[in-house]
């Protein structure tokens, strides 16, 4: 870390020369840039060792300044010799051939009047020249509300959802969150309160001036400092008598920001520049205005001018800007500073390729592929939700064919287990939840999907069923879904969020603060279900079906909204099922997300972490990590005919897939490359069915025929203090975040204390009794414990550990505390 | 620069935490506890939170009005207490004997009459939102943590013993929300008042002795630290070793394992707090409390008096609850403890002002009672006031985010701490609601 600071430093100190040769010549400076300039002489220091600048790039290349784009932020960057781009904006030495006409402050030009000038950029001997032309820029031009109010609100914080903006609003005064509702705004502003908060006679004295300059108390303090810019133009607009709209006023069309992604060092700096589009072709500064959030504040931060600060973490970021309801983003990474040594990773396909151009980026050095015993239990745990048995480890340990591991993938994929475990992470995602759909419903629908699973029925085919389910829903099981799911809203809701990993609930009430979407989109999908009739036929079981197209309103503004999907073209036929065109729409190959989607959700079950985060988050402004693998492995999916195995197949059979988890000095940290194997606790039902197995005691539930395995319950309300503990979901929501594996304290005691366990540790048909009574010596008892538990031999560690337990009690205390310790071992309760 | 926002942030801090959708809350978490933006308490109080199921009828015990018609005011009379002027039922006669220590506050307000979200929003100061839809039938999915999760995130260290206890069962509002279940209450599934009363998990089992779990302890230790040798215990290994460290600290605690031992009572001071569920549920508050536990909370069930609001309330349930408050604040007071310990008894919402046609009262959000004391709060006072049916609020309206913030007040967390959903929502710990002043000296 030591070396990039000093790196930076000799960039300053070679930017420094050239500011110091104006100082020398003292032609026309201010005195604050003359301060500056000082500044940066004094933290000159070092060598020249870069390689040199090749060019200098300003943007933007000329500047128009006028009445409503009163400033402009430059970008400045340095391409040097090896092609590596650096920001310097702040380090180079702007200066203005006319203040009259712009000024400079620290990267920004400022008008001043109308005129023609230009900026010199100086950096390391190259100039470079910007023409600025300023125009109507004397008093305000008419102020536009929407254009030019509403952005002031949310810059200031005023209609954020803590403030102003929040559904309630804040002492009496609510804005729409976001600035979503010019109109509603306009009239709390102008009409509401009795019209105290503007005063027409007195501009200065309005209310809405005094408290956001703290002049009156003001529960959320001074946001705005007398005679300021934003000042200036809030009093302009009450001076104009607090016009609503100017007629013909362009509306905003795009965000567009620059750079879109670049390569940083640690402790780095990046200014960004944010421009607004309109309609009428003008463009506008934004970059103060605009709002900015990071999506890993370790690795790089970001202020409210846009600037990012790298930390000394390496990885990637990616910082979101927003304005107005349009949104774009920055790809940031941080590589380690070293360069990595050299490695081998046989790639076995695409996949590892591109893992590996990855790992390569980010100076990564993967770690070995996991051994043959770790391999094995981690595909049956990731594969069919169980341990193997020790027969099964022993066999596979002894298998020498150099394809084993692709033999027992296959072999893997084929166990009856695989339906039940699928069908349960599914019933997660889908609200296979026994207390709102009652026994029959939720247990047809866990059928449902467990004979998808069993069948490997391409999973555009299944989802597209489900969608479009009718009937009853005593016998049918998908229509329960729309018994899980009851209103039009929460269909959008939910079906965007499965199978989209579009998150719109947000536009259900407004503008999505993060998107693109709006009230308009929300309930265009919502239309789709606008008229889905649930007729009750028997106590617990409705009979599904459509009644046709209706009319969609937004609420409270009663706007008509056409049905529509997500992008996608208006649906206005009547006469047919519309879930059925919807349907059509969501698993076509060229949906942007459908694929996607599932191809991140399995990726994240096998390797511990998606390549997008959360996994169903899939907007434009949380990219993926590594987003040719996720466009290969959703390329792959639609291409594959939506075949789930082959999928699996393919990330199972991968080099990436099965690394060690064990880390080197380079990949320790890093989670987001998949430079090693990201650990995880076994989930709850999982968990269960292994001590069951390694006891040799299963566990029984109540109702359920004896061998029932806990990954095959339909019902999510079944009692089990043991399955509640340890973060079975509720399955309220579409996903499958309700399912946690953050540790409690519950459940650590649980496994250590619970007679419940101890019964199957110490239980007299249990594992250890058999061992015993079976006549093995310590040494077997202990191989075949680990064996059960673990799915590998022993250590030489743990049969020492197992010696000093065989000689401290009776073989019988002894084995079962052998047991107990490997129950609660960390190689015991995660995935390795 | 600024100063906090209304949402008590400033702006950087809301840019960097607005992008929560790319951060697990646990990444949140993390980051927050590193950079040491846990709010620090001002103050070390505890408390003890006492939730009425079913909805406490405030005109038959807290908030009487004997001169209104005999179908409204019900069948009780008021009587004096140890304060002058402050009258409180008939039916709590043990509380008349501490109205001393107490404040009854006689305001409250929120307006649904659902059960689910009553629960919730007197269990965590914020609506649930979703409403107007009676006893809907969804699972109580806590869109807000639990003010006992607020304490165990922001609140002070609890020793050996987890900080949030839920005592005879899980609170279904009761849950961390998006806190994550590591700030969940540890629950004692069990009645304190039945003779075999033990706390699941904490002791070992039977047939292991004290010195097999040694040797299985130090075999566990042998064994996870191979791989702590080699520097490879992942950050999800090293937050489970957490909470074994802390589930071992209370399995050799015999100070905290005594806390949980009722039977160490003395039977005098037993039988003083009454040999019932709730009375036995405040005595084992009180010895957690003690023994460094930040929040106890305590459910009772059926008091949703729809028929036989009289017989109900007189014969099964006010008398347990009578007894065992007035005991447990004279135990408090009396070992010097009731200004570090805030008691609170609260409920979804009041009853009907007129008594039904089955001799009941139904549910009534609009105006009820609740009862604070100690922590610090001034005692002996009434808050606010309804109207001669006990139907509507005429003075000092105290919504749940008020009382939210009164609560998290005493017990020295800022209430105007902002969290973010995981949808990177702000919301702020207690609503915005502000601390009912007049309870603070």
């Amino acid at each position: 870390m030591r070396l990039i600071e000093v790196r930076f430093s000799m960039v300053s100190s070679r930017l420094t020369r050239p500011i110091l040769d104006c100082l020398r010549r003292r032609r026309g400076w201010s005195p604050e840039f003359v301060a500056w300039a000082l500044l940066f002489a004094v933290s000159a220091a070092g060598a020249d060792e870069l390689p040199p600048l090749q060019r200098v790039i300003v943007e933007p290349a000329a500047v128009e300044l006028n009445g409503s784009n009163r400033v402009q932020q430059l970008l400045v960057t340095a391409e040097l010799a090896n092609e590596r781009r650096v920001d310097v904006t702040h380090r180079v030495l702007v200066e203005s051939s006319d203040a009259r006409i712009v000024r400079v402050e620290d990267g920004v030009a400022v008008g001043v009047a109308d005129g023609a000038a230009r900026l010199r950029v100086t950096s390391d001997g190259l100039e470079t020249f910007v023409p600025v032309r300023v125009r109507d820029f004397v008093g305000h031009p008419p102020v536009d509300f929407a254009n030019d109010l509403l952005p002031l609100f949310s810059k200031l914080g005023c209609n954020s959802g803590g403030c102003h903006g929040k559904a309630s609003g804040q002492n009496g005064f609510k804005l729409s969150v976001f600035g979503f509702d010019p109109a509603a705004d306009f009239d709390a502003l102008v009409k509401e309160g009795r019209g105290r908060r503007l005063s027409a006679a007195n501009p200065e004295l309005s209310l809405l001036l005094r408290k956001a300059t703290g002049l009156v108390p003001h529960g959320g303090g001074q946001r705005l400092k007398l005679g300021s810019p934003d000042y200036e133009l809030l009093l302009a607009w009450i001076r104009q008598g607090t016009p609503a709209a100017q007629a013909g006023s362009p509306t905003l069309l795009r965000l567009t920001v620059s750079p879109n992604d670049r390569v940083m060092d640690a402790a780095g700096r990046q200014q960004i520049l944010a421009t607004a589009h309109y309609s009428d072709g003008s463009v506008r500064d934004v970059t103060a205005a605009a709002g900015y959030a990071t999506n890993a504040s370790l690795i790089a931060e970001v202020d409210r001018q846009g600037l990012v600060r790298t930390g000394q973490v390496p990885g990637e970021a990616a910082i979101t800007v927003h304005y107005m309801g349009q949104v774009a983003s920055v790809q940031l990474q941080v590589p380690r500073s070293a360069q990595s040594t050299p490695f081998e990773f046989p790639s076995q396909s695409r996949v590892d390729e591109l893992v590996l151009a990855k790992l390569r980026k980010m100076h990564l050095v993967p770690s070995e592929l996991a051994d043959d015993a770790t391999f094995l239990r981690r595909i049956w745990l990731d594969t069919i939700g169980t341990l193997p048995t020790p027969d099964e480890v022993r066999e596979f340990l002894a298998d020498r064919s150099p394809d084993k591991r692709a033999r027992w993938i296959d072999r893997v994929l084929e166990r009856p287990e695989y339906a039940d475990y699928w069908a349960l992470v599914w019933s997660d995602i889908l609200l296979v939840d026994r207390q709102k759909l009652g026994e029959r419903g939720a247990y047809e629908l866990h059928r449902w999907l467990r004979e998808q699973f069993a069948r490997n029925r391409p999973y555009d085919q299944w989802v597209a069923e489900l969608i479009t389910a009718t009937g009853n829903s005593g016998t049918n099981g998908p229509a329960n879904l729309f018994r899980a799911v009851e209103t039009s809203e929460e269909l959008a809701r939910t079906i965007s969020q499965a199978f989209l990993g579009v998150r719109i609930e947000c536009a259900q009430c407004h503008h999505h603060p993060f998107e693109k979407w709006s009230q308009d989109d929300f309930y265009g999908l919502s239309g789709f279900f606008n008229g889905l009739e649930r007729k009750p036929i028997a106590p617990g079981r409705v009979h599904v079906y459509h009644a046709g197209l209706r009319e969609t309103r937004i609420p409270l503004s009663n706007k008509l909204v056409p049905t529509r999907p997500l992008d996608g073209v208006v649906f206005a036929e009547t006469g047919s099922d519309p879930r059925r065109a919807l349907a059509q729409w969501l698993v076509a190959p060229d949906n942007p997300w459908f694929a996607r989607l599932v191809a991140n959700r399995l990726w994240k079950h096998f390797l511990g972490r998606g390549l997008v985060e959360p996994e169903d988050d899939l907007r434009s402004t949380n990219p993926p990590t590594n987003e040719p693998l996720l466009a290969l492995l959703a390329e792959r999916m639609a291409g594959g005919k939506f075949d789930l195995k082959a999928q699996m197949r393919l990330i199972l059979n991968s080099r990436t897939y099965q690394l060690s988890s064990v880390t080197n000095s380079t990949n320790r940290d890093d989670e987001q490359n998949f430079s090693h194997h990201y650990v995880r606790r076994l989930p709850a039902e999982v968990l269960l069915d292994a001590i069951g197995r390694a006891t040799g005691e299963p566990e029984s539930f109540p109702g359920r025929p004896p061998g029932t395995r806990a990954i095959e319950l339909w019902d999510n309300r079944l009692p089990s203090y043991f399955l509640e503990i340890f973060g079975r979901p509720e399955r309220t929501s579409p996903c499958e975040c309700g399912r946690s594996s953050e540790p409690t304290m519950s459940q650590a005691l649980h496994l250590m204390n619970a007679p419940e366990v101890e019964a199957k540790v110490s239980s007299a048909t249990g594992r250890v009794a058999r061992l015993i009574q079976s006549g093995a010596g310590d040494e077997a008892v202990t191989d075949e414990l680990c064996l059960a538990a673990l799915g590998r031999l022993p250590r030489e560690s743990e049969r020492t550990i197992a010696q000093k337990l065989f000689a401290s009690s009776s073989r019988r205390h002894a084995a079962e505390d052998f047991l107990w310790t490997l129950l609660n071992s960390y190689d015991f309760l995660f995935v390795k | 620069m600024f100063p906090r926002f209304c949402d008590g942030i400033d702006r950087r801090g809301f840019l960097r935490m607005g992008s929560l959708a790319g951060l697990s809350l646990a990444d949140v978490l993390r980051l927050q506890h590193a950079s040491g933006a846990d709010a620090t308490p001002k103050k070390d109080v505890n408390c003890i939170f006492i939730f009425i199921i079913g909805g406490m009828a405030h005109q038959d015990m807290w908030d009487l009005k004997p001169a209104a018609p005999a179908e409204i005011r019900g069948d009780f009379l008021p009587i004096n207490t140890r304060v002058p002027g402050l009258q409180v039922s008939e039916i709590l006669p043990h509380v008349a004997g501490v109205t001393d220590k107490l404040a009854i506050l006689r305001s409250l307000t929120h307006g649904d009459p659902d059960h689910t979200a009553g629960y919730h929003v007197m269990m965590t100061g914020q609506h649930p939102g979703f409403g107007g839809n009676f006893n809907r039938n969804v699972t109580n999915n806590n869109m807000h943590p639990a003010f006992g999760s607020m304490v165990a995130k922001l609140g002070r260290n609890s020793g050996s013993l987890p900080p949030y206890i839920s005592v005879p069962n899980f609170l279904n509002s009761g849950g961390p929300s998006f806190l994550g279940p590591s700030y969940a209450p540890f629950v004692i599934e069990a009645d304190p008042a039945a003779p075999e009363f033990s706390v699941r998990d904490i002791v070992l089992p039977e047939g292991v002795t004290g010195d097999r779990s040694l040797r299985r302890q130090s075999a566990l230790r042998a064994i996870n630290r191979f791989e702590q040798q080699v520097d490879q215990v992942s950050r999800q290994e090293q937050s489970l070793d957490t909470f074994y460290e802390k589930a071992y600290q209370l399995m050799t605690s015999a100070a905290a394992k005594q806390a949980f031992d009722i039977s160490r009572e003395s039977p005098a001071t037993r039988e003083a707090y009454g040999m019932t569920s709730l009375g036995q549920c405040c005595l084992l508050a009180r010895r957690l409390v003690e023994a460094g536990c930040r929040f106890v909370s305590i459910e009772n069930g059926h008091w949703d008096t729809h028929r036989k609001n009289t017989e109900s309330l007189r014969d099964l349930l006010v008398p347990a609850l009578d007894q065992g408050l007035a005991a447990l604040l004279n135990d408090l007071d009396q070992r010097g403890q009731l200004d570090s310990t805030l008691v609170v008894l609260t409920t979804e919402f009041g009853r009907t002002p007129r008594i039904n046609a089955m001799a009941g009262r139904d549910h009534w959000p609009q105006a009820f009672s609740i009862v604070m004391a100690g922590g610090g709060l001034k005692r002996g006072l009434t808050i606010g006031a309804t109207d001669k049916q006990a139907a509507s609020v005429t003075a000092r309206p105290i919504t749940p985010s008020d009382m939210a913030a009164t609560l998290l007040t005493a017990l020295g967390i800022d209430p105007d701490i902002t969290l973010h959903t995981p949808l990177g929502r702000p919301v702020q710990l207690a609503g915005g609601g502000r601390p009912v002043h007049e309870l603070f000296a």
